[in-house]
Formats: structure tokens, C-alpha cells, sequence
């Protein structure tokens, strides 16, 4: 399988979401924003198409428009405090409108089905260079805004005391959720996009740990769920977005369980 | 506050902690304004309570102090070098966050760009919770929480320390440990503290004066004063 080139670049790529997808979304998890992340991911789809619609590279086109959209959130949150499930709906109907349009046009000369539902065969040289660098340069971010985005998820009015720019912090941030989105799409596919970015974080929340232990075991999890759905979705031939989104699903569900299971058994010893 | 009224008076060396000039505030044009042409001034060493019924706007005080709003009109200056927030246990610290009491500590720390990393172990021994370091914050009883948020605001020896309805959900016993906390903190490091209060009896007992906030209009008192001429007058003792 690993003498394939595709496979190799596909496995790059899937190594750099199991790393990004979680830092980002352990923040958005908390702050209560997942299904914002989930809107974002499919108004990348309007990105992906306007970068194949200029002859650009679709990740590019989805991290420019994706980052539009971060800081359309961010602005309306300021109109819409009260009602930020209205966001969700605002982003929605002009990214999945654009893509609409677009694609229905017919002036695509490339299918978009390949970046709905992921696809191993689709990663080129040129988006794992892009990737490599939107990894590294979110990556580094999240190391140094790390503690002024805990606080900001934790406690924001503590972190303005503490002089933290909050505002400032929170449109990086929509640039850093449209980082993690347009290195995903390629493999996981837009439509399961927010599995990578909640499922493993809603994961980790189940071992009832620090800050910091939930976050490397997210990593872990998403690792486990990329890789398995990328090694399954080459043996069955299917896109590995599905399949990814289901093992994370298996994973939740079997964490859930152990958790439970072991909490049988540690009250069976007590009694 | 203000330096000399109702009896209430202060030192001349004191330092001016915050200034309050006709201050007007409506959270939006169609709205009366909250507050309504306030005037004070808060020297360090003070320790003063906020009191007045529930929307008389005190928790709107407290947030133009800390600048998370702007004022309609007037100014308010704070000249406290470092302050610290005590904000309500229930409602502002984001309830289920996965975070231990030390992470809590540690990250605002390295917020406050301290870098003695024995201030968070301090702070902890100070409020008597160093043995809770790797428990998790929603964990904590709400006794245990205040107190951590007291020594997170303690981090970085602030001037000034303002607190939001510090004995809010919280029994009776852990009350009076807070409040014994915040009194040697104020007597023995001279740290000034502004709480906003319901708890009336409190705010009688611990603060060297009383803001009584009504009707958007507020003024100083002494402790005892405001006992007299407000508890009684609403048929309390």
C-alpha cells in the first residue's frame, strides 16, 4: 500500500490533520463553536470551487474564502451575542450558495465530487506543499496564542483584564480554523469535515482530564481515526472521508462504553 | 471614595486608585441610562462594597472599572498598576472546561508574563488549596472555586482587586473564610478591593466604606452609617 505514491502523500497529509484538526478544535469544542466549524467546512466548498474556477489551487481558494468566513463570524458575533445559531445559517447559505452556483454554471472543468467526500488519488505535489506550510504556520500560532486562546475559551473576561486582545485573537483564530479546514479537505472531504474536528476533541472529554491531556489524547484519537480510515478505505475502495467519520463515531461510542464499563467494575470492587 | 464624606476619611498620602467623573451609561440609545452622572474617587488601602438592589446598576459599575464597557459620557481613570478579577463563580468561567486548578493558575501566569513559576504554588498556599493543584476546576466545591479565583486574582500582586458577589452560592462557613482572606489581604498587603455585594452583612462587617448605588445615583458611607440609615429603614437589624 505504502509503495503507492498516492498513498504516501495521502498519509503526509492525513499526518498533518491528525496534528492540526484537534489543536484548533479542542478551542472550538469549548467554546461551544462546533457546529460553526461545521459551517465553515462547507462553505469551503465555495473556496474550493472559486480556486478551480481561477485555475488556482483549491486549498488555496478554500483557505482564502474559509478565512472570509472565519472573520464574518467573528464580525456578526457582535450584531448577533444573543443568537449565534443565526451565524450558522448566515455562513451556510452564502458558502453552499456560492458553490452552488458555481458548480451548476458548468464552467468547472473538474469534478468537486472528489473534495465532498475525500479522496486518496486527488493529493498533488503542489497541495502538499501547501499544506506542509498552512501546518506549520498554524502549529506555531497555536504554540504561541496557546495560553491567550485557553483563557479566552475558559474565562474572557479574564483574559481581557489580563490584557489579552481578545478581538485581535479571535479573527487569527477564524484564520486558524480555515487553516485546519483547508488541509483537511483534500483527504476527509467537506461534507464529514467536522468529525476530525470534533469527534476526537468529544472524545478525549470523556477521560475527564486537564487541559493539555485532553489535548494530546484528541491528537491520538484523530490519528486513529485518519489513519484507520485511510488504510480501510484503500482495502474496501471507498472515499476515506466516510469511513474516517465512522471510526471516529466507533471510537466515541467505545470510549464511552470502557468508560463505563471500567466504572462498573471499579464499584463492584467497592461493594 | 470620595475623600471626605459622611465621615468617611482617608489619609492624604494615598494614592489615587480609580476616578469616576459624571459617569453616564446606557447599554443602548432607546434605553434610560443605567447609571446616571456618577462622581467618586477610590484611594489604595480602601475596602469598599458596591451594594443596591438588583439592577441599580453595580455589576455595570464594575465592568466600566475594569474597561469592558465605555461610558456614555464622563470618564473614569484607573490607576492601578496591575488589577485582579474575582468574577461570579456561577456564569463566567466557562462550567465543564476541562482544566485543572494548577493549568487555571499556570496560564494566567504566563498571561501576566510572571516568570516566577513558584507564584502559582504561592497563591495556592495562600487561599489553602495547594493539595487541590491537580484537580479539575469544575470539580471544586464553590467555596474551593471562589478561593481559587481569588488566588488567580492575588497572582502578580495586584493594587487592586475587584470582586463580583464574592459569597454568592457559597456556605456559610467557606463565606467567612473568603471574607477573612480578602480583610488580610486588604489590612495586611494593602491591596485595595472593590466587591460588588448582596451579601449586606458582609459588606457592614469587612469594608472600610459602602457605595450605595440606587436608582442609577450612588454615594459613600461608612459601614455603619449605611446599617442605620439603610438596613433600618427597610425594617432589618
Amino acid at each position: 500500500m505504502l509503495s503507492y505514491g498516492f498513498m504516501q502523500n495521502a498519509f503526509f497529509v492525513s499526518l498533518c490533520i491528525s496534528l492540526l484538526c484537534p489543536c484548533i478544535g479542542i478551542f472550538l469544542v469549548l467554546r461551544r463553536y462546533s457546529m460553526i466549524g461545521d459551517a465553515l467546512s462547507h462553505a469551503s466548498l465555495a473556496g474550493i470551487t472559486i480556486g478551480l474556477l481561477l485555475g488556482q489551487s483549491p486549498v488555496l481558494g478554500a483557505f482564502v474564502f474559509t478565512s472570509v468566513c472565519g472573520a464574518l463570524v467573528e464580525f456578526l458575533r457582535g450584531y448577533y451575542r444573543k443568537h449565534t445559531d443565526l451565524i450558522l445559517s448566515i455562513i451556510l447559505s452564502l458558502g453552499v450558495g456560492t458553490a452552488i452556483t458555481i458548480i451548476s454554471s458548468g464552467r468547472l472543468r473538474v469534478n468537486a465530487e472528489a473534495f465532498m467526500f475525500g479522496s486518496v488519488l486527488t493529493v498533488s505535489r503542489a497541495d502538499m506543499v501547501m499544506v506542509l506550510a498552512l501546518s506549520i504556520i498554524s502549529l506555531l500560532a497555536v504554540a504561541l496564542l496557546y495560553h491567550q486562546m485557553l483563557y479566552i475559551a475558559f474565562d474572557e473576561e479574564a483574559a481581557k483584564v489580563a490584557g489579552v486582545r481578545v478581538r485581535l485573537i479571535n479573527y487569527v483564530f477564524s484564520i486558524l480554523v480555515a487553516s485546519a479546514i483547508s488541509v483537511s479537505i483534500r483527504i476527509v472531504g467537506v461534507l464529514v469535515l467536522s468529525s476530525m474536528i470534533a469527534i476526537p476533541v468529544a472524545t478525549a472529554l470523556q477521560l475527564g482530564k486537564g487541559f493539555r491531556t485532553t489535548l494530546i489524547f484528541s491528537i491520538f484519537f484523530s490519528a486513529v481515526d485518519i489513519m484507520s480510515g485511510l488504510v480501510f478505505s484503500y482495502y474496501l475502495n471507498v472515499a476515506p472521508g466516510g469511513l474516517t467519520a465512522l471510526f471516529s463515531v466507533a471510537l466515541l461510542l467505545t470510549v464511552i462504553l470502557g468508560k463505563r464499563l471500567v466504572s462498573g467494575l471499579k464499584r463492584t470492587e467497592r461493594q | 471614595m470620595s475623600r471626605k464624606k459622611r465621615g468617611v476619611r482617608f489619609p492624604e498620602r494615598q494614592r489615587l486608585m480609580i476616578r469616576a467623573e459624571n459617569l453616564y451609561f446606557s447599554y443602548s440609545a432607546s434605553q434610560p441610562f443605567v447609571l446616571n452622572g456618577i462622581n467618586f474617587e477610590l484611594k489604595d488601602g480602601e475596602y469598599v462594597s458596591v451594594v443596591g438592589e438588583n439592577g441599580c446598576g453595580k455589576t455595570t459599575l464594575m465592568k466600566l472599572i475594569l474597561g469592558f464597557i465605555k461610558p456614555v459620557r464622563g470618564k473614569i481613570i484607573t490607576e492601578a498598576r496591575r488589577i485582579g478579577y474575582v468574577p461570579q463563580k456561577q456564569g463566567s468561567v466557562n462550567s465543564g472546561f476541562p482544566i485543572t486548578l494548577h493549568e487555571m493558575l499556570d496560564s494566567y501566569r504566563r498571561l501576566l508574563n510572571i516568570r516566577d513559576r513558584g507564584a502559582v504554588r504561592d497563591a495556592l498556599g495562600r487561599v489553602g488549596l495547594e493539595e487541590f493543584s491537580s484537580a479539575l476546576v469544575d470539580t471544586l466545591s464553590g467555596g474551593q472555586s471562589q478561593k481559587a479565583l481569588i488566588a488567580r486574582a492575588m497572582l502578580g500582586s495586584p493594587e487592586l482587586i475587584i470582586l463580583d458577589e464574592p459569597s454568592s452560592g457559597i456556605d456559610p462557613s467557606s463565606q467567612k473564610e473568603i471574607y477573612g482572606l480578602l480583610k488580610k489581604l486588604n489590612k495586611e498587603n494593602g491591596v485595595t478591593i472593590v466587591s460588588v455585594e448582596h451579601n449586606l452583612e458582609a459588606a457592614v462587617l469587612n469594608s472600610t466604606a459602602i457605595y450605595h448605588l440606587s436608582m442609577g445615583k450612588g454615594h459613600i458611607c461608612t459601614p455603619k452609617s449605611y446599617a442605620e440609615e439603610y438596613l433600618k429603614g427597610r425594617g432589618e437589624s
